[in-house]
């Protein structure tokens, strides 16, 4: 059975249909990612599926669970979902340790001692557990991400959603990062990684999904949409030499 | 300048009633800039209600307060509330007067605190499942207290230098006790200006310590990474 089941999503602001009759589905310990052009509705598709937007209609069942409804704890969806901003979002006036403690402590209501513990395991994972009582004006963009992912998966979520996890960073931060997202795979995490970055996907995705206009034009693997498609919008947005976008 | 010793002998004849007002002034002072703390925060958890009725409420309470001079208020509470049968002690009015006004002006401190805040971080919390009290007081105030900061303690500041304004409502703080003496020992300007001397002392010293709470207060300075 699929994590996620998207289902005919669509959102609408005012007359503008930004999604429209978005259905995929993310495997149990797949990496799908979702690119496409500014604007085609790729950070709106995760908000929605978290609820931080509301969809306008459709449906998306979480593990077989329908959760656009009105009845559904959203709290609890959300503390399932773990989600890795493009600017990072760490809480400014927290260190490291508590940017990354704070979720499981006030959410989960884990011990102070037990959420440190599982907040110095996933900061060990990703290689920045020196950094814990650093503030994040004193780290830099790659390690800022680092403890992004570290605070979303102490909270072990189902399934880790990444809005743009490479635009801030140099290439060889995005590398970094790319290689995070790999090693996370290898332990099996569910990934769901929006980028305007061929090569993060192509390095990290079983699936590329194409969006354009709110809608899906294409899912299939890196490779096949860059060689094996004569739809002009892929050609052009995937073929060899397409200019970065 | 005083023109010899004697000013201070002929004043310290009245030092227990001088003493008296001091304390009274400063016990004021620490009430009004508490009340006038939590009130303020209360203020400004209501400006960021999801109803637009009590958004409009609250800034219309700011506006009113930010508007009239308190003296006006004072009075309005000390001599206008008698008429229809309610008659408040000194101290209530000045507590009540001054709390209502403070709050007002802290409130308003703290949304341009808040309006420097980076967004993502309200998305962030959410996103991880808090609710919008939990943002408030986890991540919110935190941050718009520490912002605030320099703000709040120049109007702790001003509440001292204010609450000499009760005197007019009969209040026996500090000024009132020195105008008392001023009046009994005839040595006007020389009771008034030591009277802002001990003024100037008392702010000098919180002014001290604000800078101090600000310093304090103040998280570490981007790192070469981040420049």
């Amino acid at each position: 059975m699929a994590l996620l089941e998207v289902r005919h999503l669509k959102k609408t602001f005012g007359d503008r249909a930004v999604l429209d009759g978005i259905s995929f589905d993310l495997e149990e310990g797949g990496i799908k990612a979702i690119m496409g052009p500014s604007g085609c509705g790729k950070s709106t598709l995760l908000r929605c599926i978290n609820r931080l937007i509301e969809p306008t209609s459709g449906s998306i069942l979480f593990r077989g669970q329908e959760v656009t409804g009105r009845d559904t704890d959203v709290r609890a969806l959300r503390q399932m979902i773990g989600f890795v901003f493009q600017n990072y979002a760490l809480y400014r006036h927290l260190c490291v340790l508590d940017n990354v403690t704070v979720g499981p402590r006030k959410l989960k209501r884990m011990s102070r001692r037990e959420a440190e513990g599982k907040a110095l395991h996933e900061l060990q994972r990703l290689n920045v557990a020196d950094l814990r009582h650093s503030f994040p004006s004193q780290l830099s963009g790659g390690q800022k991400q680092r403890v992004a992912i570290a605070r979303a998966l102490a909270m072990d979520p189902a399934v880790l959603f990444f809005d743009e996890p490479t635009s801030a960073l140099d290439p060889v931060m995005a590398r970094e990062v790319a290689a995070v997202i790999n090693q996370l795979h290898s332990e099996n995490v569910t990934v769901l990684c929006v980028t305007h970055d061929f090569e993060l996907a192509r390095s990290v995705a079983d699936r590329i999904i194409f969006l354009r206009d709110g809608r899906i034009r294409a899912e299939d693997t890196a490779d096949n949409l860059r060689n094996h498609y004569d739809d002009h919008e892929i050609r052009t947005f995937f073929g060899p030499g397409a200019a970065p976008v | 300048m005083m023109g010899d010793l004697a000013v201070l002998q002929d004043v310290l004849v009245y030092w227990p009633e001088i003493a008296r007002g001091l304390a009274s002034t400063l016990m004021l002072s620490v009430i009004i800039t508490l009340t006038g703390l939590i009130a303020g925060i209360a203020v400004f958890y209501l400006t960021l209600s999801s109803s637009d009725v009590c958004r409009r409420a609250v800034q219309g309470y700011i506006s009113i307060f930010i508007g009239t001079p308190l003296i006006v208020f004072l009075f309005l509470l000390y001599y206008g509330l008698p008429q229809w049968g309610i008659k408040l002690t000194p101290l209530t009015v000045a507590v009540l007067g001054f709390t209502l006004n403070v709050a007002a002006y802290n409130a308003r401190y703290m949304t341009t605190a808040y309006n420097g805040l980076d967004p993502s971080e309200i998305e962030a919390a959410k996103a991880q499942g808090f609710t919008s009290r939990q943002i408030f007081h986890l991540m919110t105030l935190p941050q718009v207290l520490r912002l605030s900061i320099p703000a709040l303690t120049n109007q702790a500041i001003q509440n001292l230098k204010d609450t000499s304004l009760v005197f007019l409502i009969q209040y026996a703080e500090f000024f009132a006790q020195m105008q008392e003496v001023a009046l009994r020992t005839f040595r006007f300007f020389d009771v008034y200006l030591l009277t802002g001397l001990v003024y100037f002392i008392l702010v000098s010293v919180l002014t001290n310590l604000a800078r101090r709470a600000e310093m304090f207060a103040d998280l570490p300075p981007a790192s070469r990474h981040n420049r």
